[in-house]
């Protein structure tokens, strides 16, 4: 079913034998963020694995979690490298820590995702506005029947934690 | 920890040309790298009876190599793997031979890095399609070193207060390494206002921060204290290595924090014991210089200095020749030109030997005149223990401690 989708120049291929993607991307494209939980431990875990980093269990189903987190680091792009990203920079990828399970299992793990900064219509968010410690929701940029990407977006929540940005 | 301590030796170490434009294959700058290790070592192609080398698809295997030098295996081995090979092969080659499998193994890495497959994901690697691990990242703009490495280093400047300045310090002492360096790609010493003044490549990152993506071949022969007995040069002893360490969740490390920690946390644990010293005992670094901020970290991690005042300690002159524990030397990745790891450890056993290739005009037989001044001398007076470190992102690194 799903073909390679192109974007920014890439080709995303996802094929129909893969059993990490093809389901985290089709309830992207519903507009849900989920992740994977084991069914034996609870814990949750993000990208898509095949067995649980802290139980081994097999047994997993997909969650979906809230998709609201805090900047807890990032990188603004000055020069691209990937010719389709030239025309957006500079622009800002950020690694987001969301909400659910921060500090589980252990005071430094947390569900953690990277992807870009961007406004409402996904351009990215000016470089001024990046700061670690700034509140952020998912938001889900469409690329095809199949596929959307997850890309994060400012709140007006109160920053979590001490804010901080380059300097300069 | 078991140790195989004084056991095994460095006897012969070899490169080509860094430049920027080889003109040629990686299995023809292979050849030539190898042959001038053997030579190096007093050895023949015959002597040689295993083979270690790595690559990311871009590089010749041992095979063709071999057969161009006329070499016949015991043992050989093709390693998909980038930085931090070298440490790791170097471990590999000892065990190797203490299994009885062979009697000397070369170990090479030969790449096109700037004319043909660069490492950043331009050149012949930009078509590549995106698919599996590469989905949690590549499809946001970020794919190079550079940009995979980044946020380590920022949130590095948000928990400890590290700065851009303090980093800048590597570069200024890489530099002036290089400029006693006749091999080096870059050799003009900078300030910390050059590499401040440098065009943003992604923030936190200036150019200068960067590494110099290179042509080149390179090679390290290791054989046991038996065999190196009746070599002509002075063996270089391996008193502990450790190799392609990691932390948790090595399919996205941003999960298991702290990220401003790096996977020398654990192999210091492995490396110092088998040496039976402490960081304090090392009379010269060379560190993987990817980038100025991955020396920064390592030498941090493995204990230099405490945790969170890396910044500091890069700054504060220690790392330059003069200093008390150059970092180095050869001005490496930043200056002298990219190997992915292998002339970090090169420059270590010149170092050991007393024979650095310096502009001294008897460097060769170990006399050498200490003056640091542009264009003179880069050999560390009475260098004893030296200690690589090996990075191939923040979650995998190797290291090796090897003595005179
Ligand atoms: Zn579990």
């Amino acid at each position: 079913m799903p073909q390679p989708v192109q974007y920014r120049g890439m080709t995303l291929i996802v094929p129909d034998n893969d059993s990490e993607w093809k389901e985290f991307y089709e309830h992207a494209r519903a507009h849900r963020l989920v992740v994977r939980k084991c069914n034996a431990c609870g814990l949750m875990r993000y990208p898509p694995t095949h067995a649980c980093p802290w139980c081994m269990d097999l047994g997993w189903t997909w969650q979906e979690v809230s998709g609201r987190g805090t900047i807890y680091s990032y990188e603004i792009v000055a020069h691209a490298i990937q010719p389709g990203f030239k025309e957006l920079t500079p622009y800002a990828v950020v690694l987001v820590e969301l909400d659910e399970q921060r500090g589980r299992p252990t005071a430094d793990e947390a569900l953690r995702v990277i992807a870009n900064l961007v406004k409402p219509d996904f351009t990215p968010e000016p470089e001024a506005n990046v700061a670690i410690g700034k509140r952020v929701r998912v938001v889900f940029q469409d690329l095809a029947d199949h596929m959307a990407l997850p890309q994060f977006t400012l709140t007006e929540e109160p920053a979590q934690g001490r804010v901080w940005r380059l300097p300069g | 920890m078991k140790t195989l301590r004084d056991k095994y030796c460095i006897v012969g170490v070899g490169e080509t040309e860094y430049s920027r434009s080889s003109r040629r294959t990686t299995r023809a700058m292979a050849v030539e790298a190898i042959r001038k290790a053997i030579i190096d070592a007093g050895l023949k192609a015959a002597d040689v009876d295993g083979m270690l080398d790595y690559q990311g698809g871009d590089s010749t295997l041992a095979n063709s190599v071999a057969s161009d030098l006329g070499i016949r295996f015991n043992f050989y081995m093709d390693v998909m793997g980038g930085g931090s090979s070298t440490e790791a092969l170097v471990g590999l080659a000892m065990g190797a031979i203490e299994a009885g499998m062979c009697n000397t193994v070369a170990i090479y890495r030969s790449m096109n890095g700037y004319s043909e497959f660069r490492i950043g994901g331009t050149g012949a690697r930009a078509a590549q399609p995106v698919r599996g691990l590469d989905l949690a990242q590549v499809p946001y703009g970020m794919r190079s070193a550079g940009q995979s490495f980044a946020p380590t280093f920022m949130r590095h400047m948000y928990e400890y207060g590290t700065t851009s300045e303090q980093v800048a310090h590597v570069r200024v002492a890489h530099s002036k390494h290089a400029s006693q360096n006749p091999k080096a790609l870059l050799k003009e010493r900078v300030t910390v206002q050059d590499v401040l003044n440098s065009r943003w490549i992604v923030k936190p990152l200036h150019l200068l921060d960067c590494c110099l993506e290179t042509d080149n071949a390179t090679c390290i022969i290791v054989t046991s204290v038996e065999r190196a007995r009746d070599l002509k040069p002075r063996p270089v002893y391996i008193m502990g290595v450790a190799g392609r360490v990691s932390k948790p969740r090595l399919d996205f490390h941003w999960a298991h924090g702290p990220i401003s920690r790096v996977a020398g946390y654990y192999a210091k644990d492995i490396v110092f014991p088998q040496a039976g010293i402490t960081p304090e005992d090392i009379d010269v670094t060379g560190s993987y210089d990817a980038f100025t901020f991955t020396t920064m970290l390592q030498l941090e991690e493995y204990g230099f200095c405490k945790k969170g005042e890396g910044g500091a300690y890069v700054s504060s002159g220690i790392i330059e020749l003069g200093g008390k524990r150059p970092n180095n030397t050869s001005g490496s990745h930043l200056c002298e030109g990219y190997t992915h790891g292998m002339s970090m450890v090169i420059e270590n056993v010149r170092q050991l030997r007393g024979t650095v290739d310096d502009y001294c005009p008897r460097a060769a037989e170990g006399v050498h005149t200490y003056d640091y001044s542009p264009g003179r001398c880069r050999q560390v007076k009475d260098a004893e223990i030296s200690m690589n470190l090996g990075w191939a992102m923040p979650a995998t690194g190797s290291a090796l401690i090897m003595r005179r």
